[in-house]
């Protein structure tokens, strides 16, 4: 078998493995343990060998820490910083006695100095020990997280998922296309989809799709007729920036020499589109996925919200008007380990897509 | 290679999709659609666990598990309490000792026999300084209970609960408090398991297949931040629940909640947006109820002009009740007196009514001759739309019949109620919804020692009339007291202006019969009946 066949065969077995995986898991089955741990393994194996091939190791070592010290400095900035905003978390409508408020504050160690609250803080985290919310008493930070950030990175990932499977050829048919009506036309449809609030599309969505066609459900998160609606609304954004920096890419790799150099080479368009520029003119977008995938796979709080999906989201604004410390604090730090993640992906990413890039 | 791909992919979707053979009929949780209330929780109960939980969606889901030693009785408009748990209480003359008789042969869910014992094991947890309950304060009136809670006494055996030999159960109290058994209608007082706290953990003990209860339904499944089912539960004592399922679909957001009703999924929705309301009232599912619970404005007494009684007495009034419950369209009641509609003291006969023309004669005689010259005041308020309303209101008559501008102020709500403790504005917006239906729940808000009285306004004579009326058994008696007390509030002091009354709106779906409102806010499910399908 030469070279070439056994890359595609590799290729098209691992395609198959995580396509299974996407389609069981939007589908509602039961994703088998073996799957998942095999999609961890196969994944982790090629960044493993990425990293070894390319003498990325040293690299690797200098970003996680890096990606520590941000970590400790975002965790000091969030607490620091709750504790200066007025009102605490168990102030309410209805005075307490300070009898009930002292054995509060003593359960949750309120009532220690602030750099001792900090370095209880600390300590926990070192041990994994996220804490107890205050609000939903009883429920430890890790658990509400382990509840509902699957739910927000499922809804995430399938957002994603459309957003460059509609993106990424929208952009390149309209640069190939370049000044016609199809360009036209969707960037029309790219600014609209850039413009227009989410809130609005869901109402739209809502409306057409469940009180004018009777297709969808217009909320919960129960199976695939359920996810449709939140996936494609807040998949539509990002699909539409992704469309429009893939065009603008595109055309400016388009117009360089080297393209210029195998049209005259006489490859056909077809080939130079899809083998020459479209690798290079990713480069923009990749930039613009590292927030984009941390954001979106945190959990929005409008969609979430609108369409009733458990998902971390709301968590990420509500414990801040709850002032629930411990839940605002875990909720930031996966947000911001997630943001880290996304970056360093995108950095390896870039060395891939454009070996001028040496991050050695 | 991309044929075999796709050929996979395509079998997979249509494997997928044959799998979900669902009965018509029934939801994604295998539940009848004919057996089963289907309803929108707003939040995700912070906590079942009835010892810590201190708000309306864990009192909903708790008060259909479990049950107390009284329950109010509902279809009585005064709110008279009959039996649960207990049979019967009978209170020494004082009203300073109480004693209740409790059923026999009472079971848990789990077979376990109701004893007198869960009762002071609840009440000794809820007070317990390590359990930091929020309610505790609920049970301060039994002997020794603050002493308990603060940890000055140690030992639960001083607290003024005793199970007699017979299996009573004895209250002593600090002080005479005639509507003590009242407070028992509250779920932070129920009987509690301390074996199965113990068997799970302080902070498992209320998921789904651990939670015991004494209630007409079971915790079937509490899926956090999505669901909660309820099921009849068959060893229930009283007359078992009509309905076999409830089903609670956690869903925070209320035009959600409203599209899912539209759309068939939900039977009821609670409390429905105010700006909606024009729009919602014309639908025959609309239901309207008065709940126990005011809004007011109140003036910071210490801040000038203030400080004067006259200027209050004008600008209150200077403001129309009608005209803002006109702009809230809910039907709000206009509230003059300080006891809301729905609870005996409910007197709109006391307080000041709107008259211009009095008002600039107060102002007048406060030396206030040049109204253009009338110093800057600013009304606070906590950031929520219905209020704006209300307080952009206010503003627009102050102006319109005085002449006098005011800013308002909006903030956060915890940094709002930071500033009512800390620098309360020269006006603010605030409400109280009833713990307990006893006048003296709304009128010992405003006693000088209140720490919900943001005013810095203290009467002797009224904080003398409020403890007075608490010793009194007789109502008649007690209600002339409250008079006398809310003239002093409203007409001497004139500190606050009570706005309105607080009504309830809900959508229940035409199937549901004996949907549970009540102005007590209890949602409680059992009689809830569905008409079947044609």
């Amino acid at each position: 078998m030469s070279r070439e066949r056994k890359r595609k065969l590799i290729t098209s077995v691992l395609s198959i493995l995580f396509a299974a995986t996407v389609l069981l898991n939007f589908f509602n089955y039961e994703v088998p343990t073996f799957l998942w741990a095999l999609d961890g393994i196969v994944l982790f194996g090629l960044l493993s060998y990425y990293i070894i091939t390319q003498k990325l190791v040293t690299y690797m070592v200098k970003r996680s820490l890096e990606a520590a010290v941000v970590l400790v400095i975002i965790a000091t900035m969030t607490f620091l910083l709750l504790r200066i905003i007025p009102g605490g978390p168990f102030d309410q409508e209805k005075a307490l006695p300070p009898e009930v408020i002292a054995n509060i504050e003593a359960k949750y160690q309120l009532n220690e100095p602030v750099y001792m609250q900090y370095y209880y803080y600390i300590s926990g985290l070192l041990r994994g020990d996220l804490g107890e919310s205050y609000k939903y008493v009883g429920r430890s930070v890790t658990d509400i997280l382990a509840e509902t950030l699957p739910n927000s990175i499922q809804l995430g990932f399938y957002a994603l998922l459309i957003s460059f499977l509609i993106g990424i050829p929208t952009g390149v048919i309209a640069a190939s296309k370049h000044n016609t009506w199809i360009d036209n036309l969707s960037m029309t449809l790219a600014i609209s989809g850039v413009s227009l609030p989410s809130f609005l599309v869901a109402a739209i969505f809502i409306l057409v799709f469940c009180f004018s066609l009777n297709w969808l459900p217009p909320a919960l998160w129960e199976g695939p007729e359920y996810y449709i609606l939140p996936i494609v609304v807040l998949g539509i954004r990002p699909a539409a920036v992704i469309a429009r920096l893939t065009r603008s890419s595109v055309l400016e790799v388009i117009s360089s020499d080297y393209i210029r150099t195998a049209r005259a080479k006489g490859l056909s368009e077809r080939s130079i589109l899809f083998k020459h520029v479209l690798k290079n003119s990713l480069i923009p977008v990749l930039t613009f996925s590292g927030p984009l995938i941390a954001g979106i796979l945190s959990g929005s709080f409008i969609i979430e919200m609108i369409f009733a999906v458990p998902g971390m989201g709301k968590h990420l604004i509500q414990s801040v008007s709850n002032r629930d410390y411990p839940l605002v604090l875990g909720v930031t730090l996966i947000f911001s380990v997630l943001l880290v993640l996304s970056n360093l992906v995108v950095d390896l990413l870039y060395s891939f897509f454009d070996p001028r890039i040496n991050l050695s | 290679m991309l044929k075999v791909l796709i050929t996979f992919l395509l079998a997979l979707s249509f494997l997928a999709c044959t799998k979900k053979d669902k009965q018509s009929g029934s939801n994604e949780y295998g539940l009848k659609n004919s057996e089963t209330l289907r309803i929108v929780v707003d939040r995700e109960p912070p906590s079942l666990d009835w010892s810590i939980a201190t708000d309306t969606e864990s009192a909903l889901i708790t008060n259909n598990l479990m049950e107390g030693l009284v329950a109010y009785n509902l279809k009585d408009p005064e709110l008279s309490l009959q039996p649960a748990l207990a049979l019967k209480w009978t209170s020494s003359e004082n009203a300073k000792k109480w004693t209740f008789k409790l059923r026999r042969g009472v079971k848990w869910s789990d077979g376990v026999e109701f004893t007198a014992q869960q009762i002071v094991d609840s009440w000794v947890r809820l007070l317990s300084p390590l359990t930091a309950s929020e309610y505790a304060y609920f049970l301060f009136g039994i002997k020794n209970a603050k002493e308990f809670n603060k940890g000055t006494i140690k030992d639960s055996k001083q607290l003024g609960i005793k199970v007699s030999p017979q299996g009573d159960i004895q209250v002593e109290l600090e002080s005479s408090m005639s509507y003590f058994p009242y407070l028992l209608t509250h779920s932070s007082t129920f009987p509690i398991r301390l074996d199965l706290i113990k068997k799970h953990g302080v902070n498992k003990w209320t998921e789904a297949g651990n939670h015991v209860g004494l209630g007409p339904f079971n915790l079937k499944v509490w899926e956090h931040d999505k669901v909660i089912i309820l099921e009849r539960n068959e060893r229930y004592y009283g007359e078992k629940a009509k309905v076999k399922n409830v089903l609670g679909y956690i869903v925070g957001e209320k035009s959600t909640a409203l599209n899912l009703f539209d759309n068939g999924q939900v039977d009821a929705v609670k409390d429905l947006p105010k700006s909606e309301l024009r729009f919602l009232a014309k639908k025959k599912e609309f239901i309207k109820e008065s709940m126990l619970g005011i809004f007011y404005l109140g003036f910071n007494v210490k801040k000038a002009p203030f400080d004067n009684v006259l200027v209050r007495k004008a600008f209150i009034h200077a403001i129309d009740r009608n005209e803002i419950v006109k702009v809230l369209g809910a039907g709000e009641v206009p509230l003059k007196g300080w006891v809301p509609q729905g609870m005996f003291g409910h007197n709109n006969n006391v307080g000041l009514a709107f008259d211009v023309a009095k008002a600039k004669k107060y102002l007048n005689e406060a030396g206030f001759t040049d109204l253009t010259k009338f110093p800057k005041i600013e009304i606070g308020f906590n950031t929520n739309e219905n209020h704006q309303r209300v307080i952009e209101n206010v503003q627009a008559q102050l102006k319109r019949n005085l002449g006098i501008s005011v800013d308002l102020k909006n903030e956060e709500w915890k940094v709002y109620l930071n500033t009512l403790k800390s620098n309360a504005p020269h006006m603010f917006r605030m409400g109280w919804v009833a713990d307990y239906p006893d006048p003296d729940n709304f009128l010992n808000l405003m006693t000088s020692y209140s720490d919900n009285n943001h005013t810095g306004w203290g009467d002797t004579q009224y904080d003398h009339y409020i403890e007075e009326a608490v010793s009194v058994a007789d109502k008649s008696v007690r209600k002339l007291i409250y008079q006398k007390a809310q003239k002093i509030l409203l007409e001497k002091g004139a500190s606050v202006f009570p706005t309105y009354s607080m009504v309830q709106t809900h959508m229940v779906s035409q199937r549901v019969k004996n949907f549970p409102v009540n102005a007590v806010y209890q949602f409680l499910f059992k009689d809830v009946e569905l008409e079947k399908a044609k």
